[in-house]
C-alpha cells in the first residue's frame, strides 16, 4: 500500500535540527528524519528507545553461564585431567576464556539482534524516499494525511528554516 | 570536544558534505591505476612464494624450517606475534580512541580496522602451520569426541591464544563490516554504474540512513565499542602469557603482557602511519588525512616509544638488581653482547631513539620523513620478537643444549608469502572500499566551522 508523504529537504544540521524543533512544538507527527549521519537532537526528539544494551547484557550472562558451566564439566566431571597435581576446578584460569568468549557471543548476539530490530539485512532491496539522504541531504518526513489541514503550516516551516526543496511523494508505508 | 584552533582542521579545503562523499568514493569510481595492477602483481608473486612453502611445509613438515630441538619457535612464532601486533591498531584507533573521544580518528579508523582484518589473518597462518598436521588443527576445539573424550586443556595460555585470536578475527571483521554498511549506502544511492548499485546494495544491507536505523547503529557501535575495548589488552596480554608462565630465563618476567600490549599498539600505530601516508601519495587524500592527523599519530608513538626504552630499561635493571644470574646472563651477556647482539641494538635504536625525532615539529610535518620512520618501527619491533623468541632459546640453562638458528628459505618464503596476502589484501581495500568512514567524517565537518558559528546546541559534545 502507498501513502503520501511530505518531504523537507535540508543542506545543513543546524537548519534540520531548527525545523524538527519547530515541528515538534507544534505537534506536528513526525514520521521519520534521515540524514546522512546520526543527528543527536534528533534521536532523542522522535522518542524510539531502543534496549540493545539491555539485551547485550543479557546475551552476556547467558553466555558467561554457559561458558563457565561447560568449562566445568568438561574439566571436572567429564574428565578431570592431573596436571602436576593442580586442581581440575582451575578456576582463575577459567576466567581468560570466560572473558574473552562472552565479548565474542555478545558481538554476535548484539549484531544479530541488531539486523532483526532494525530490520535490515544482507540483498535488502530498498527505494530511499529521497536519494541523497545517504549522501549530503537531510530529509524530514511527515504523513500527509495527518497534516492535511496545516500543510501550509508545515511547508512554511521548512522553508523558513532553510529548506531547499519542499516535496510531496507516494511511497510505500514507512 | 575537538578544539578546531588548537589541534588544526579536520577536513581541510571547507568541503561540502557532497563533496566528501564525492571525494572518498572517487577511487572506486576512477580507472584502475597502473601503480596498483604493478603492486597487486608483486603482492600476488609474494603470496605464491607463500603457498609454495606452505605446500613444502605441509607435505614435509616441520623439518623444512631451520628449527632445531632447541630453538623450537623461529620465524614463525615471531611472525605471528608481529602480525598480531600490527593487527592491534583496529582496536587502538577505532575504540581506543573513540572512547577518548578522539574526533581525529575518523579519517583513519577504516583503513586501521581494514589492515587489522589482513593482519590477524596472516598471524593466524603461523600457529596453524606450526601445529605440523594442519588437517588436523580442529583438535584445539572444545567438542565431544571419540579420542577419550579427550578436551582441552582450559588452564594453557596456548588455547587462551586460540580463543583469543578467533575471537578478535570475528570481531574486528564485524566491527569493520558494520562500520561500513551507511558508507556502502551512499556508494548505492550516488552510482551511476547499474554492477555497482546492486553490488554495493547488497552488501548495505538495505540501509535507509532512517533515525530509527541510526539509534540503533549508535547503539551497536557503543556496545562492540564498550566490549571490545577490553580486547585492546586482553589479546596481547595472552600472547605474552605464552611466553611468560615458561620458567626460562628472559621469558618468565611478570612485565610481559604490558610490555607486549603497549609493543603491539606502538606497530600497530606504525603501520598505521606507514598505510595512511601512503593513501596520502597515491589516492591525494591529503585534504581527510590533514598533516594535523599524521602529527597526531606522531605525537602518540613519541610517548609509546618512551613507554618501549623504558620497558626494555627495566628488563635489564632487574636483571642485574634481581641477582639471578641466569637472568643477568640472558639480558646483559647474551642479550646485549652475545650472537644475537645486532638484532638487540637494531631494536632498541628503531624503537627506542629513532621515533624521539618526533619530537621535532619540522619531522613530524615532513611526509616523507614521517613514511621512512614508520618503517623504522615496523622492522624494529620485528626485530623485538625475534630478540624475544630467539635470544631465549638458544641459551637455556643447560649449555649442553645451546644451538643457534637461521631460518629456512622456506620460513623465510612464508614470512614473504604473509607480506603478500597483506599487500593484496590492502590494494583491494584500496580499490573497493570506501577508505575512509564517510558518514563518520561527514559528522566531525562541523567542528571545522569556527566556534562562534557553531550552535550553542553542540554543548553536550564538550
Amino acid at each position: 500500500m502507498k501513502n503520501k508523504y511530505l518531504l523537507g529537504v535540508f543542506n545543513d544540521e543546524d537548519q534540520v535540527i531548527d525545523a524538527f524543533e519547530e515541528l515538534k512544538e507544534k505537534k506536528y507527527p513526525i514520521e521519520e528524519v534521515y540524514s546522512p549521519y546520526p543527528i543527536h537532537e534528533v534521536l532523542h526528539g522522535m522518542g524510539n528507545k531502543t534496549y540493545m544494551t539491555h539485551a547485550a547484557f543479557a546475551i552476556g550472562v547467558f553466555a558467561i553461564c554457559g561458558l563457565i558451566g561447560a568449562m566445568y564439566y568438561i574439566s571436572v566431571i567429564s574428565w578431570p585431567m592431573i596436571f602436576g597435581g593442580k586442581p581440575s576446578a582451575a578456576f582463575p584460569s577459567f576466567i581468560v576464556v570466560t572473558i574473552v568468549a562472552t565479548i565474542l557471543t555478545i558481538t554476535l548476539g548484539t549484531i544479530v539482534i541488531f539486523q532483526l530490530r532494525s530490520k535490515i539485512y544482507p540483498g535488502k532491496k530498498v527505494t530511499p524516499i529521497h536519494d541523497a539522504a545517504t549522501d549530503d541531504k537531510f530529509v524530514i518526513v511527515l504523513s500527509h494525511d495527518e497534516i492535511e489541514t496545516s500543510k501550509a503550516d508545515v511547508e512554511a516551516i521548512f522553508s523558513r528554516n532553510g529548506a531547499v526543496e519542499v516535496i510531496e511523494k507516494e511511497s510505500e508505508k514507512l | 570536544m575537538y578544539n578546531t584552533e588548537v589541534r588544526g582542521k579536520l577536513i581541510e579545503g571547507d568541503k561540502s558534505l557532497g563533496q566528501i562523499s564525492k571525494d572518498i568514493i572517487h577511487p572506486i569510481d576512477q580507472k584502475t591505476p597502473k601503480w596498483w595492477f604493478i603492486s597487486m602483481g608483486i603482492s600476488l608473486i609474494m603470496l605464491m612464494a607463500g603457498l609454495y612453502a606452505k605446500y613444502v611445509t605441509v607435505t614435509e613438515g616441520i623439518g623444512s624450517w631451520g628449527l632445531n630441538n632447541s630453538v623450537g619457535w623461529g620465524w614463525a612464532i615471531i611472525n605471528f606475534v608481529w602480525w598480531i601486533g600490527i593487527g592491534h591498531a583496529g582496536t587502538a584507533f577505532s575504540i581506543f580512541l573513540l572512547i577518548l573521544r578522539q574526533k581525529w580518528r575518523t579519517s583513519i579508523n577504516r583503513a586501521a580496522e581494514a589492515m587489522t582484518v589482513v593482519a590477524v589473518m596472516c598471524a593466524g597462518l603461523f600457529p596453524l602451520l606450526h601445529m605440523g598436521r594442519v588437517w588436523n588443527f580442529f583438535f584445539v576445539l572444545p567438542y565431544p569426541n571419540t579420542r577419550g573424550p579427550l578436551w582441552v586443556n582450559f588452564n594453557s595460555p596456548l588455547f587462551w591464544d586460540f580463543v583469543a585470536i578467533s575471537a578478535y578475527l570475528l570481531i574486528s571483521a564485524s566491527f569493520w563490516y558494520f562500520g561500513m554498511i551507511p558508507d556502502f549506502a551512499t556508494i548505492r544511492d550516488t552510482t551511476k554504474s547499474k554492477i555497482k548499485k546492486a553490488v554495493y546494495g547488497f552488501f548495505s544491507f538495505g540501509w535507509t540512513g532512517s533515525s530509527k536505523e541510526w539509534l540503533r547503529y549508535e547503539a551497536l557501535s557503543f556496545i562492540l565499542g564498550g566490549i571490545a575495548a577490553v580486547l585492546v589488552v586482553s589479546v596481547h596480554s595472552i600472547v605474552a602469557t605464552d611466553f611468560a608462565v615458561s620458567v626460562i630465563p628472559g621469558w618468565h618476567t611478570t612485565i610481559f603482557p604490558p610490555y607486549f600490549v603497549v609493543g603491539a599498539i606502538f606497530s600497530g600505530f606504525a603501520m598505521v602511519l606507514t598505510l595512511v601516508t601512503l593513501m596520502r601519495k597515491l589516492y591525494k587524500m591529503n585534504n581527510f588525512i590533514t598533516d594535523n592527523h599524521v602529527d597526531a599519530v606522531a605525537r602518540v608513538l613519541i610517548f609509546i616509544s618512551l613507554i618501549m626504552g623504558t620497558a626494555y630499561a627495566t628488563e635489564v635493571f632487574i636483571a642485574w638488581y634481581s641477582a639471578s644470574k641466569y637472568e643477568f646472563y640472558m639480558l646483559i651477556q647474551n642479550r646485549m653482547l652475545g650472537e644475537y647482539a645486532f638484532q638487540f641494538w637494531a631494536m632498541v635504536i628503531c624503537n627506542a631513539f629513532i621515533p624521539q625525532l618526533f619530537w621535532f615539529k619540522k619531522i613530524r610535518r615532513n611526509i616523507t620523513a614521517v613514511f621512512i620512520i614508520s618503517l623504522f618501527i615496523n622492522v624494529g619491533m620485528w626485530f623485538e620478537r625475534f630478540n624475544i623468541v630467539i635470544t631465549t632459546l638458544a641459551k637455556d640453562y643447560l649449555p649442553a643444549n645451546w644451538a643457534s638458528y637461521s631460518p629456512s628459505y622456506i620460513e623465510i618464503l612464508l614470512f614473504i608469502g604473509t607480506l603478500g596476502l597483506f599487500g593484496a589484501g590492502v590494494l583491494m581495500f584500496f580499490r573497493y572500499i570506501p577508505m575512509i568512514a564517510i558518514h563518520e567524517v561527514k559528522s566531525v565537518a562541523k567542528f571545522d566551522k569556527p566556534t562562534a558559528e557553531r550552535k550553542k546546541r553542540h554543548h553536550h559534545e564538550e
